[in-house]
């Protein structure tokens, strides 16, 4: 089905290949995943196989590359795209339309095809895919995870062959990762060719017919599915991949907080000392109360996981004690009422899309901006680009990082910001173990400064290892089936869905 | 080649019944020639004497779609705005009063189309849009283009919300900033903006280029736009307004 042979592709504009001496066939009907630390060309290779290089993405292709008897660089895009389904990182930056019904049809009307045959597929996919549910709804409103379906669904509704997967998982729950696994094994089943480039490999187990670790834009190792599943945990950090099974959580110690939104069983007696204290807290969007917490405290010096299904107003807590969101009720700081003026001058926040905060020309800059100059500063800028791998980029414009370096770029403004109030809105996403532990750091780092460190995530690895306290909270609407996504019903973190 | 999933389903599968809301729905290429000729006429030297009418028919345009506070609020904007052009220069002769009244005279054109146009804004999907200018032959370049604008100016605005939410929190974005250093706080602004729509319009182009966007294939439509009975009756209450305008001797 796929044949790469000796490729060696350089992104324009840049100095070194991307892939390097890149051989790799697959077979029609197999799963294969590609796996690797970050920068190792997983995605790059992908875009191989879809065809986006050379058409699309420009640079230096060297090789050959054939997809389903096609020679890639020969072959049209359109023509590739009749035989391959795409998948991209964030379902919701590939929608074209504003429905699902529509996002279905699509790749099917570009295609020409008849009208009564795109009613039946489209009726069937939605049957197929378990859409039926959200049809009626804007796909902007759909959870991450709900979006993931239809974005599957909609890549698949030519029937191409070939499906691929670019880091699929990295911003669902736990619930959605099961729904998503259920969508592979029946598309698998079905025949298809699958191809998965991810980072976490836990629920990939029992699907992949073969998994591909790949170093430095070349194939480093690879197993058959059964093998490598006997591989022990130091075989996998060897290669720079995360752990192959899902890290057991032990229940980290519930945050004091009581309230319609907060989804704790018991909680501690209430607690003193310095940190965030919410009183009667109230949020709501167009009418619809989406938070609703009647006393919390959030401990400085303690990393506090913010948990709970979509739409359970996970961001809107963050943005509320970060200063940006309106709301009724009142926000403390160390026993202080603080408006929201004030807070947003005590706060730092990663965000999930980080070229959205990056500001300046130059990577030293970036850590500079807004931050009082002096000679420790210096001294503890250096330190941290080398613990963040980042030290051979500080003059670099901060944009011509890769997507990986710049979060790690934020991560360590957030940093040296020297603010109280630190959030971390899914830190890890598209990050392999090494930066994981890297990131988990700066986090213990900041808490043990006196920070109050709020994480936000979906992901059972990056918590396992960094909650210290949990603040679970739960959707509004009390009669839905609390591990169902929810829809966000509003405009995400900052005017987009999630 | 090609794979089929499930078994037999594509068959047996009910028509998608996705539509359940009735309400009166018109072909888009009615809507867009609604907006054309209500504009063309009311905004024509002379055209004042067809707001009455312009207005009636986004009322009756809201109600179709039960709009409701447009309803009510298009007659009410649109009497306000008279109010201030004919009635108030009466009350209060004053040249400063005057002008304003000129000006109010010119925004009550704009009331009264807009009802209508926004009427094609909130129920026309983009896809439709697209489907029924293709269907009125209008070339591609213009239809896949205005496709990607009408998805993509959204896209823009909440990036732009987000540059500024993560400027406030950085410190840079208030408005001493902007006084103090007037070039840097754009740049502050520019630079994220532009890096992140680029971002978003990279996967969204790669998306859609992969799913056959501007295909040499000529494109078809999951339900082609049909004129109906609607169509019919709004050419009925369009000629019936034009014709009451003009029998009350107001156009001369």
């Amino acid at each position: 089905m796929i044949r790469v042979e000796a490729v060696r592709w350089t992104y324009a504009g840049a100095d070194t290949p991307t892939l390097d001496g890149l051989h790799l066939h697959v077979r029609q009907g197999e799963t294969v995943v590609l796996c690797g630390p970050s920068g190792s060309g997983k995605s790059t290779a992908l875009r191989l196989m879809n065809g986006l290089i050379p058409h699309f993405h420009e640079g230096e292709l060297d090789g050959a590359v054939h997809v389903d008897g096609l020679a890639v660089a020969g072959t049209p895009l359109e023509r590739l795209g009749r035989r391959t389904g795409t998948v991209l990182q964030h379902p919701r930056r590939q929608f074209f339309t504003d429905s699902t019904e529509t996002e279905l049809a699509f790749a099917l009307e570009n295609f020409g095809e008849p009208p009564q045959h795109i009613r039946e597929r489209v009726a069937a996919a939605i049957d197929e895919h378990g859409l039926a549910a959200f049809t009626d709804r804007r796909l902007q409103e759909l959870s991450g995870g709900q979006q993931q379906q239809v974005a599957c669904a909609a890549a698949a509704a030519h029937r191409p062959p070939l499906l691929l997967f670019d880091e699929p998982t990295s911003n669902l729950s736990t619930a959605a990762i099961e729904r998503f696994t259920a969508t592979l094994r029946r598309l698998r089943a079905a025949g298809a060719t699958i191809v998965i480039a991810e980072h976490r490999l836990h629920y990939l187990h029992g699907l992949a017919d073969r998994v591909v670790a790949m170093r430095d834009g070349r194939v480093d190792a690879e197993w058959p599915g059964e093998e490598f599943a006997t591989l022990d945990d130091e075989a996998l950090r060897a290669r720079g991949l995360r752990a192959r099974t899902a890290p057991e959580r032990t229940r980290p110690l519930p945050a004091y907080a009581h309230g319609p939104s907060i989804d704790h069983d018991a909680t501690p007696s209430a607690p003193s000392g310095a940190g965030l204290t919410l009183r009667a807290l109230r949020c709501a969007f167009r009418g619809r109360r989406v938070l609703a917490i009647d006393e919390a405290h959030l401990p400085a010096g303690v990393i506090t996981a913010i948990t709970g299904p979509n739409g359970a107003g996970k961001t809107t807590l963050a943005r509320i004690v970060t200063g940006l969101q309106r709301h009724d009720g009142e926000v403390l700081l160390d026993g202080r009422p603080l408006k929201p003026a004030r807070r947003l001058r005590e706060s730092a926040i990663v965000m999930q899309d980080v070229q959205r905060q990056l500001f300046t020309d130059s990577v030293e800059a970036e850590l500079r901006l807004g931050v009082p100059p002096g000679a420790e500063l210096e001294e503890r800028s250096r330190t941290l680009l080398a613990d963040l791998d980042l030290e051979p980029f500080g003059d670099r414009h901060p944009l011509s990082l890769s997507g990986g370096q710049q979060q790690r770029l934020v991560v360590a403004a957030a940093r040296l910001s020297g603010r109280r109030i630190v959030v971390f809105d899914e830190p890890s996403s598209g990050v392999d173990r090494r930066h994981l532990r890297s990131i988990t750091g700066i986090m213990r780092d900041l808490a043990a400064d006196g920070a109050v460190v709020l994480l936000i995530s979906h992901d059972d690895e990056l918590l396992a290892h960094a909650t210290q306290q949990e603040l679970r909270l739960r959707p509004l609407d009390g009669h839905r089936d609390p591990d169902v996504d929810h829809p966000t019903k509003r405009p995400g973190w900052y005017g987009m869905g999630k | 080649m090609s794979l089929t999933l499930g078994t037999g389903s594509v068959e047996s599968a009910p028509p998608t019944a996705v539509r359940t809301r009735r309400t009166v729905r018109l072909d888009p290429r009615t809507k867009i020639l609604l907006v054309l000729s209500s504009s063309f006429v009311v905004m024509a030297p002379g055209g004042q004497p067809f707001v009455p009418a312009a207005v009636v028919l986004g009322v009756l345009l809201a109600l179709t779609e039960r709009a409701w506070a447009r309803a009510l609020g298009l007659p009410l904007a649109a009497s306000g705005v008279a109010a201030v052009a004919y009635l108030l220069p009466v009350a209060l002769p004053h040249p400063a009063v005057g002008i304003v009244a000129v000006a109010a005279a010119f925004a009550l054109r704009f009331v009264a189309v807009g009802g209508v146009a926004l009427h094609l804004v909130h129920t026309t999907r983009p896809t439709e849009l697209t489907a029924a200018l293709r269907a009125a032959r209008v070339p591609r370049a213009i239809t896949v283009s205005g496709a990607v604008m009408l998805r993509f100016l959204p896209a823009i605005v909440a990036e732009a919300r987000a540059v500024r939410d993560a400027m406030r929190l950085r410190g840079i974005g208030g408005w001493s900033g902007l006084l103090r250093h007037p070039l840097r706080s754009i740049e502050h602004f520019a630079v994220p903006l532009i890096a992140s729509t680029l971002r978003v319009a990279e996967d969204l182009s790669a998306s859609a280029l992969l799913r056959g966007l501007g295909a040499a294939t000529r494109p078809t439509t999951m339900r082609p736009p049909r004129f109906g009975a609607a169509d019919a009756a709004a050419v009925l209450v369009v000629a019936v307004l034009a014709a009451v305008t003009l029998l009350s001797g107001a156009v001369r």
